[in-house]
């Protein structure tokens, strides 16, 4: 596994696949899909798919690649040598979504949220395996949110390939354990070799495991939260663990799309709370200045130095 | 407001000793006055593509451009010496630092025409065409 292209741009959503093997595109195949590191506050997502021939699932199952999250990171290594002697009859692929893209995503203004991401990261990757000509008959994924919606819209997305959504399917379907395997492998790997962007100097790379409930990641987000830019990109900005960090010990930073209500807000924003109107004080005059600014230089936000 | 009879000073003498640096216009509001990394962070995420900046802040996507100072002027960036305790008092500013360009940057929007700080640079020209002297 060649993780150069997503290293040289570690700020991108990146993807990476093996050769296709060439009867993946003549015999009918079946396909798993899975995805690693969906938790964690630091680090990409990786989505994973692995194909092989449908009369290949004896074989598959032989090399014992069932049980992917039982597997600790050594063992998980060995598996995935195993998937990569077997080129000849399987195939992989993954897109490894930076945390950059995540953050991105997520706080977006027209928000993009992580089913939607995962989902739209799916099918992206089976579309891949067909424009690539592999046989697709069956395609196997496992999923966290309902089960039935994703199987329906998969279904709907891919006419002709029979679709199975279950929760852990990783352990009931040796070939999206295989899918899990390579993007948990991907993960692990990026992850440890993560060089920050960021002129950070010498980061300590004691993360743990990069989910917020691991003590060694809540430590190291407190040592390396800086008042103003928050984290470097290595974090997902849009996991409440940062926001809560940040809120208590960075400085506060407002948007124009914030949604911040009551008079607090609204007085921040320059303009009036419907609440203004049922104050004592309220005359109905609004401004009572005889000088008006011409509306090229309030469009410009341009301001004479006296009204600093 | 313009009401009071308050008067602002700019420290002229200030010009001589302030620095040129990089100006960055943050689509945001930053509950903060004071020195931040803006190289170690800022600068070295940033990605130039053709006339496009791309960089991101606190996790939002931003968009920049390069923007220069209107041609004969100089960007101030001012700091209030003594706070003034009420806005009767006069206020004295001095100039911290200068600039004759900066980057701009737009939340997840492509920097264009339009934006506020762009069209503002439009002023000086048209200032001088109302202000300056008629030649027949």
């Amino acid at each position: 596994m060649d993780l150069s292209p997503f290293e040289s741009d570690n700020s991108v959503s990146c993807r990476l696949a093996s050769q296709i093997p060439d009867v993946c595109r003549t015999e009918d195949c079946c396909l798993g899909i899975d995805e690693a590191g969906r938790g964690p506050v630091l680090g990409p997502m990786v989505y994973g798919i692995c194909f092989c021939p449908v009369s290949k699932k004896q074989e598959l199952k032989d090399s014992k690649v069932a049980d992917s999250k039982t597997l600790n990171e050594v063992e998980r290594e060995n598996l995935f040598q195993k998937i990569d002697e077997s080129k000849s009859y399987i195939g992989w692929a993954l897109q490894i979504l930076s945390p950059n893209t995540i953050s991105t995503s997520m706080l977006q203004r027209t928000k993009y949220n992580l089913n939607a991401i995962s989902h739209d990261t799916a099918i992206d990757l089976v579309q891949y395996a067909l424009d690539s000509g592999v046989q697709l008959k069956e395609v196997f994924v496992d999923t966290v949110g309902p089960a039935d919606k994703y199987e329906d819209k998969l279904s709907k997305r891919f006419p002709g390939i029979d679709v199975t959504v279950r929760p852990k399917a990783d352990s009931l379907f040796p070939i999206v354990s295989a899918a899990s395997i390579c993007a948990k492998v991907a993960r692990d790997r990026v992850v440890k070799g993560w060089s920050f962007s960021e002129d950070m100097g010498d980061v300590e790379a004691d993360y743990g495991s990069g989910y917020p409930s691991d003590p060694k990641t809540k430590a190291w987000m407190l040592k390396y939260l800086d008042p103003v830019f928050g984290y470097p990109q290595f974090v997902r900005f849009s996991w409440s663990t940062a926001q809560t960090l940040m809120d208590s010990k960075g400085v506060t930073v407002h948007w124009d799309d914030d949604d911040e209500d009551g008079e607090k807000g609204a007085q921040r924003q320059n303009n009036k709370s419907m609440l203004a109107y049922f104050s004592a004080s309220a005359g109905g005059k609004g401004q009572t200045s005889t000088h008006q600014t011409h509306r090229f230089f309030t469009e410009r936000r341009l301001k004479s130095l006296d009204a600093l | 407001m313009s009401c009071n009879s308050s008067v602002t000073r700019v420290n002229v003498s200030s010009v001589g000793q302030a620095q040129r640096v990089p100006v960055h216009l943050l689509p945001c509001e930053i509950e903060h006055n004071g020195p931040a990394q803006v190289s170690q962070y800022l600068t070295a995420t940033t990605k130039d593509c053709k006339q496009e900046k791309m960089v991101s802040f606190r996790g939002r996507g931003l968009k920049g451009q390069e923007l220069s100072c209107p041609q004969g002027y100089t960007g101030f960036v001012l700091k209030e010496t003594n706070k003034a305790g009420s806005d009767q008092e006069d206020r004295t500013v001095k100039v911290s630092s200068v600039f004759d360009k900066l980057t701009y940057w737009n939340l997840e929007t492509p920097p264009n025409s339009d934006d506020t700080v762009v069209m503002a640079m439009d002023w000086p020209e048209l200032a001088e065409a109302i202000h300056g002297p008629v030649e027949d």
